[in-house]
């Protein structure tokens, strides 16, 4: 499509604003819309006439007026939860009165296709998953993404530590990347939010980067975390690049559309939940026990030291504190005619199960949409979160037992490290005493976050058939986040150094705005075929600013940087711009095709050549085959075959195309030194290119619905790090190199088997897996990730599963061990209602994928493995299996969520307190309450680099994984 | 398609030109609105944006980097040192009993280092195209005589092996052999003679007084660029080039033994520290002499008895840790007093003993024994008489104690094929002899693959 092609269309858009066609006036209905299940008016129900632009929506009271045009005689009434209605008006007829179904499985959910247009699922022509605000929090989730596991397929979360305060990776479709961010793009409001992961500066105290792996390793959390789940409408997913298309250069691991919360039209509420709960430890790996003879042979003198002490379970010393959970929500919200809004607070303080860690959330917000008369709306949202976390000091360390995880592997039980009758802490046999280490170390983020969105919709033409709508959207996030880790000289491993004592004082500012200007055209014509048109313009910046301090030699008791003999000063910069144009068709042929077509087309900073705008094109199709007329199956209510093709891209490294020199200073002068990495000026963002086919099917009288999709991603331009020769003066250079192809299969069965005015069951099998392999390599094979290769890596090489595990064999010779890459991974949604009681429970099974288990090969070096005096064991102490046996099935069922509500009925409750209360429910909720695997360390989800593409299944002891328990008491007035 | 159609013919006639048009002025004032997308590296300065001036220090400071692994590793080769380091078996298994790694950071991190210095050499190089006349003539005369010293650097590390003289990203770029490798390097000294003769009286840039205190101006660098040619010289028994080229230099028997040029450390932000110092009297030192230093030492010596501190009587010194692998030795190396004393790069005390040895081969034994004997006498010993038969050996027994771990006596002994002269030393349990090399192998990273 050329662009004056393009241009004169949007002049077209604009000289229809001068048209005022006035809306032809013959016959005015009304009458009251009620839900089926309980007779109570719906208030906020759009009635339509089908196929113009005439609507309204109902009142308070569920009633509505609206008038029928000449040749108009069908009216459809929708609304967000409920099937959707379409009813021919009898000739002459002037009330009619509707009642509405509520759509349990989804199926008339509206779904969106662009920056500012959306669709009816049955229309959909590519696969989007949606996650509504019923189904996000059945049990409080500590940050948001918990709350997505298992519920969307293709979706895989999996947490990287079960430290508080989150740190959790979120995967869409597969491998997509090697080098690059692997986190979906989240838009919250049309606002695209920052989710960067901020190392604490941890690092500098464990040296766990010294040796070995240059990846930071301090465990950080993603600052999605900040988002309030409780606010939620709706979540969609947009995991294709068919439908990711119009984000760019940002899309390839897919988009998570947040939509929050508004007011209902005639309807006030206060919503007051209080919940209190509990958690513990999940699974504990255990301990050797021990002999006299084994603990003589482990450590000299043990024998009596095992006489002397017993055995001591540190497991249960170091995590075995059972944290208090609190989560206080209220909301406020309503609306009349004009203007709809939504108020709500949340204070949520929950303790771990190690003792002085925790985290900590408050955040409020206030949406508001107003109307201005016909044409104009308004919509903004904000919210203000602040959040604390302290995460105490487990993982990987180089120093001298500094993490909890080293020091439990090597402190032999019948060693007692609890503080003498004098208070003081004894020395520990590895370096530390984690005891003491708990009790006085410090790891901190505190987080102050704002998040404003604007949303304003101008109407600047409308008639019969026709509308054109100006839609600007844009917005902020803002945060600081601020972190602190002091490490006092008096503990052990800080005695051990020439400047005990440090203290890390991390600041960070985060800016990203963005501005989406579109206009949006409809068109219907007499015979049922929509036209819908969308062209915008894009601008997205960021401003990322890092600043870490650390201090050694601490003065005794203080935790000032500067109390302390020496300073060092880090900083990080990141200022990013992006600007697009977006074009978009899309065509509803009489509600059997649905055609779209549509371009992104950007450029960003972070490419070598500034100017060069890249080009993501889209297309999709479907074809409902039960609206033609030869098809007569009853079986089938919907049967819809749909493909669709679209590219993404995935940026470079912000450093990739930077030859940042250094500063290398001598005696006093200021000399700047060419850096290791050799900046590519030519650097290009890495392209997905997929195509997607699918079918959904809604049969069984509406019971049931299906939607199965493959899809099959070209991944070209993978950015790799070259290694160069040395004598260039450089050691490496980010380049594009590689080709990657990404398939997967995606099924989603719902079911609704019982169904009556007293039971109702709904239950959701989602299934997806996928699978990868490298088709092209310019560079030599090599290995990423983990420590070294007789600790297992990640072998990246053309023919082969970029997520293939290596290392050495017996005889020193490298070798293949497993892939990280699941089989497959199963989420079972259910939800019962039973009378009062309504139960819902989800199930989270990952089949397969392999982790590097280095936890194992720390406790068998520090002797203390539970089945060390087995024969297998032993076999496996002494070396035998390589590398690989510390390879583990990772394969994991999980009981992610169960709550169980009674909900008191709305007469007894007004009866109650006189009217005062119109809803009480009574509950109790659980997350992480089972696991069962066969993996032997904490949680077979785990990453000792937190979110990276490649390597994430290495675990080196982190923090353990807890269960939650919690009870809940909800008031609505 | 009949509707598509309709709608074309309804309202797509009714745009009028013009609005296609205003729109289009709209985009671009969208687009001029914003800022540009071309932004700069927010946390580092590019190449052509920093100053002369910091390039040249940054080469100044570049030199210094891995210099501790060069000279352990030529101090272990050339049997005049150990490092016992509980950190890396490396230093007492691989260098005594191979097969040597080609991959290994041993061998690449300072073969690196040289060529990282030398980068920024070269865009000091291409910088200096900005200047003029005698400026530039500084800065190149500056910039070419620090390539060819850290040339000749890697090419003593692998010597037959030669080296890689095109500093490109290309890993296919051939290696050069010795002799090529020495032609080059003696260019680069020759261009940046001829280029320090144009700079005028002082450089447009400072280099650090520790280091370069008396050798800060084109007339006094080049005294300096004339003494590494010497050495050139003397690695290819040039003898009389040799002599040609001390003529030129600060070579000076009345002068002190340590005039010369260092390198600078502190212990400022961003800089390093001295390679070789470690507190001599800790409880565990890593860096030791070999016991053949203690062996030949005369009595009196007092470079022996400043670079070396005997703890043989210290019962809380432990002269064979775990990390020596067998190996045994008291000797504590003292040659730097703080962790801030410069280190050095070239010093009258080499630029005599060079003189002396091409005198030896030219068969002025009057002047070799001048020299010789000025070396000895700066040590406190009594002067020697050299014959053909004794002089060479007496030479390179001056060298050892002289220019004690300061990576010559591996070099010294392999052009003079005394390498079989040394010990083996035995490491491991049991303990097995241990081996000479004499070169380094290639890089791994520099050879294509399956080249």
């Amino acid at each position: 499509m050329s662009n004056s092609y393009m241009y004169s269309r949007l002049g077209l858009w604009l000289i229809l604003v001068v048209f005022t066609a006035g809306i032809a006036q013959a016959q005015t209905i009304t009458g009251t819309v009620t839900a089926k299940d309980n007779n109570d008016p719906i208030p906020g129900v759009n009635v339509s006439v089908k196929g113009t632009t005439i609507g309204t929506t109902t009142d308070v009271d569920g009633r509505y007026s609206i008038d029928l045009p000449p040749d108009g005689r069908t009216l459809v009434f929708s609304f967000i939860g409920f099937r959707t209605l379409e009813v021919d008006v009898p000739p002459g007829e002037t009330t009619l009165d509707v009642q509405m179904e509520e759509d349990v499985l989804g199926l008339d959910e509206v779904v969106v296709t662009g920056l500012a247009t959306s669709v009816k699922r049955t229309n959909l022509a590519n696969a989007v998953g949606t996650i509504s605000s019923k189904e996000l929090v059945p049990a409080p989730a500590q940050t948001l993404e918990r709350a997505l596991s298992g519920k969307i397929s293709g979706l895989s979360v999996s947490q990287n530590t079960g430290a508080p305060g989150g740190g959790i990776n979120v995967n869409l479709r597969g491998t997509s990347t090697i080098t690059g961010s692997t986190q979906p793009l989240y838009v919250v409001d049309g606002v695209i939010v920052d989710n960067t992961a901020i190392q604490s500066g941890l690092d500098l105290v464990t040296a766990a980067t010294g040796a070995g792996s240059s990846t930071p390793q301090g465990q950080p959390t993603n600052r999605i975390a900040d988002i309030n789940p409780n606010d939620i409408e709706s979540i969609e997913v947009l995991k294709g690049a068919s439908a990711a298309a119009i984000y760019g250069s940002k899309a390839t691991n897919g988009v998570v559309i947040i939509t929050t919360k508004r007011g209902t039209r005639g309807r006030t509420s206060l919503n007051i939940t209080q919940q209190v709960g509990f958690t513990r430890i999940l699974h504990k790996i255990g301990t050797r026990r021990f002999t006299p003879e084994t603990a003589e042979a482990l450590v000299p003198g043990g024998a009596q030291l095992l006489q002397q002490n017993g055995q001591l379970d540190y497991e249960e010393l170091l995590y075995g504190q059972t944290g208090l959970l609190n989560e206080t929500t209220a909301s406020l919200s309503g609306g009349d005619k004009d203007t709809r809004y939504f108020v709500s607070a949340l204070a949520q303080t929950e303790e771990g199960i190690v003792k002085n860690t925790g985290y900590d959330k408050y955040s409020g917000r206030v949406n508001v949409e107003q109307r201005f008369g016909s044409r104009l709306k308004v919509n903004v949202s904000t919210q203000l979160v602040r959040s604390r976390s302290d995460r105490s000091i487990t993982g990987n360390e180089n120093q001298g037992a500094t993490t909890l995880g080293f020091a439990y592997a090597f402190t032999p039980p019948f060693i007692d490290l609890r503080p003498g009758p004098d208070g003081k802490f004894p020395p520990g046999p590895a370096g530390s005493n984690p005891l003491h280490t708990i009790e006085v170390f410090k790891n901190r983020e505190i987080v102050n976050r704002g998040i404003a969105a604007v949303n304003l919709t101008y109407n600047l033409y409308r008639s019969e058939n026709q509308n054109l709508d100006f839609i600007a959207q844009g917005g902020g996030d803002f945060y600081s986040a601020e972190h602190k880790v002091v490490s006092p000289p008096e503990l052990q491993f800080e005695q051990a150094k020439d400047l005990p004592g440090v203290s890390i004082a991390g600041e960070t500012t985060s800016l990203s705005t963005n501005l989406n200007l579109n206009l949006v055209h409809f068109y219907g014509t007499p015979s049922n075929v929509t036209f819908t048109t969308t062209g915008g313009y894009q601008y997205e910046s960021r401003n990322f600013n890092n600043v870490l301090v650390q201090a050694q030699g601490l003065v005794v008791t203080q935790e000032n940087i500067d109390q302390s003999s020496s300073l060092n000063g880090f900083q990080t910069r990141l200022i990013q711009r992006e600007r697009g144009v977006f074009f978009q068709e899309e065509v509803n042929i009489q509600e059997k095709y649905f055609v779209t077509a549509g371009f992104r087309a950007d450029a960003s900073s972070r490419i070598g050549d500034t100017s060069k705008f890249f080009f993501y094109p889209k297309a999709a199709a479907s074809v409902r085959l039960t609206a033609f007329d030869f098809w007569k199956s009853e079986f089938f209510r919907e049967l819809k075959l749909r493909a669709a093709f679209g590219r993404t891209g995935n940026l470079p490294q912000a450093q990739a195309k930077f030859t940042s020199l250094q500063a290398e200073n001598i005696a006093g002068l200021g000399g700047v030194l060419v850096p290791t990495l050799a900046g590519n000026p030519d650097i290009e963002p890495e392209i997905t290119q997929e195509i997607e086919v699918g079918l959904d099917a809604t049969f069984w009288q509406d019971k049931a619905t299906l939607e199965f999709t493959y899809y099959t991603q070209d991944i070209t331009e993978l950015i790799l790090q070259n290694n160069l020769p040395p004598s260039s003066g450089f050691s490496n250079k980010f380049i594009n190199a590689g080709d990657m192809t990404t398939q997967g299969i995606e099924v989603s069965l719902g079911l609704t088997p019982v169904r009556s005015s007293k039971v109702r069951w709904t239950t959701r099998v989602n299934f997806f897996k996928s699978w990868s392999e490298i088709t092209r390599l310019d560079v030599d094979p090599f290995e990423t990730g983990g420590f070294a290769l007789s600790l297992g890596q990640f072998q990246i090489e053309e023919g082969k599963s970029p997520t293939t595990i290596v290392g050495l064999d017996e005889a020193g010779n490298k070798v293949a061990f497993g892939d990280e890459n699941p089989d497959f991974q199963v989420g079972w949604v259910n939800d019962l209602t039973l009378g009062n009681f309504s139960l819902s429970f989800l199930w989270d099974w990952k089949q397969g994928g392999d982790v590097i288990n280095l936890g194992l090969f720390l406790t068998d070096l520090g002797g203390i493995s539970p089945d060390l005096d087995t024969p297998e064991g032993q076999a496996r102490a002494a070396g035998v299996g390589g590398t690989g046996r510390y390879v583990e099935d990772g394969t994991y069922l999980k009981l992610r969520e169960v709550s169980l509500t009674y909900n008191f009925s709305r007469e007894q409750v007004r009866r109650w307190f006189n009217g005062q209360v119109q809803n009480l429910s009574l509950g109790v909720s659980g997350r992480n309450l089972l696991m069962f695997t066969d993996y032997s360390g904490y949680d077979p989800e785990v990453s000792q680099f937190g979110n990276i593409p490649i390597g994430r299944s290495v675990d080196v002891l982190p923090f353990p994984s807890a269960r939650f328990v919690y009870f809940k008491l909800s008031l609505g007035f | 398609m009949n509707s598509f159609q309709h709608y074309i013919r309804t309202r797509w006639r009714a745009s009028f030109r013009g609005i296609g048009a205003a729109v289009s002025v709209l985009m671009l004032v969208l687009f001029a609105g914003c800022d540009t997308l071309d932004v700069p590296d927010p946390n580092a300065p590019s190449p052509d944006a920093v100053s002369i001036q910091s390039l040249v220090s940054g080469v100044e400071g570049a030199m210094r980097a891995d210099m501790n692994v060069y000279l352990q590793v030529t101090g272990i080769f050339g049997r005049e040192a150990y490092y016992f380091e509980p950190a890396d078996p490396r230093y007492t298994g691989e260098l005594y009993t191979g097969p040597l790694d080609p991959g290994g950071f041993l061998l690449t991190r300072p073969w690196r280092s040289r060529y990282r210095t030398i980068r920024n050499a070269t865009i000091l190089l291409d910088r200096a195209a900005e200047l003029e006349g005698a400026e530039r003539a500084g800065v190149e005369g500056f910039a070419k005589a620090i390539i060819g010293y850290q040339l000749l650097l890697n090419l003593n590390y692998l010597d037959d092996n030669g080296i890689k003289i095109e500093f490109s990203e290309d890993v296919s770029t051939p290696f050069v052999g010795k002799q090529q490798a020495f032609n080059e390097i003696e260019r680069y000294f020759n261009e940046s003679l001829s280029a320090l003769g144009n700079a005028g009286g002082a450089f447009s840039f400072d280099l650090t007084d520790e280091g370069f205190g008396n050798f800060n101006t084109p007339a006094t660098f080049a005294q300096f660029v004339r003494g590494l040619q010497a050495r050139v010289a003397l690695y290819q028994e040039k003898w009389q080039a040799a002599l040609d080229a001390l003529a030129g230099s600060f070579v000076d028997a009345d002068a002190p033994m340590e005039l010369g040029v260092y390198h600078a450390y502190s212990t400022g932000s961003g800089d390093r520290l001295n390679p070789v110092f470690e507190v001599p009297t800790a409880p565990s030192v890593k860096l030791r002499a070999h016991p053949d230093v203690k062996t030949f030492a005369e009595p009196g010596d007092q470079r022996y008895l400043s670079k070396v501190l005997d703890r043989t009587d210290d019962p809380g010194f432990n002269p064979s840790p775990p990390a020596a692998n067998g190996l045994v030795s008291p000797l504590v190396l003292t040659l730097a007093g703080s962790s801030t004393d410069p280190f050095p790069i070239l010093r009258n005390e080499e630029l005599l003993l060079i003189r002396a040895e091409a005198n030896f081969r030219l068969g002025n034994m009057a002047a070799a024994e001048a020299d010789v004997n000025a070396v000895r006498a700066a040590a406190g010993l009594a002067p020697v008489t050299l014959s053909p038969d004794n002089a060479l050996d007496q030479i390179l027994h001056e060298r050892m104690y002289s220019l004690l771990v300061e990576g010559h006596r591996w070099i010294d002994l392999r052009r003079t094929g005394r390498l079989d002269t040394l010990p083996t030393d035995a490491v491991g349990t049991p303990p097995q002899p241990g081996k000479i090399f004499d070169k380094w192998p290639r890089p791994i990273d520099e050879i294509p693959e399956g080249g």
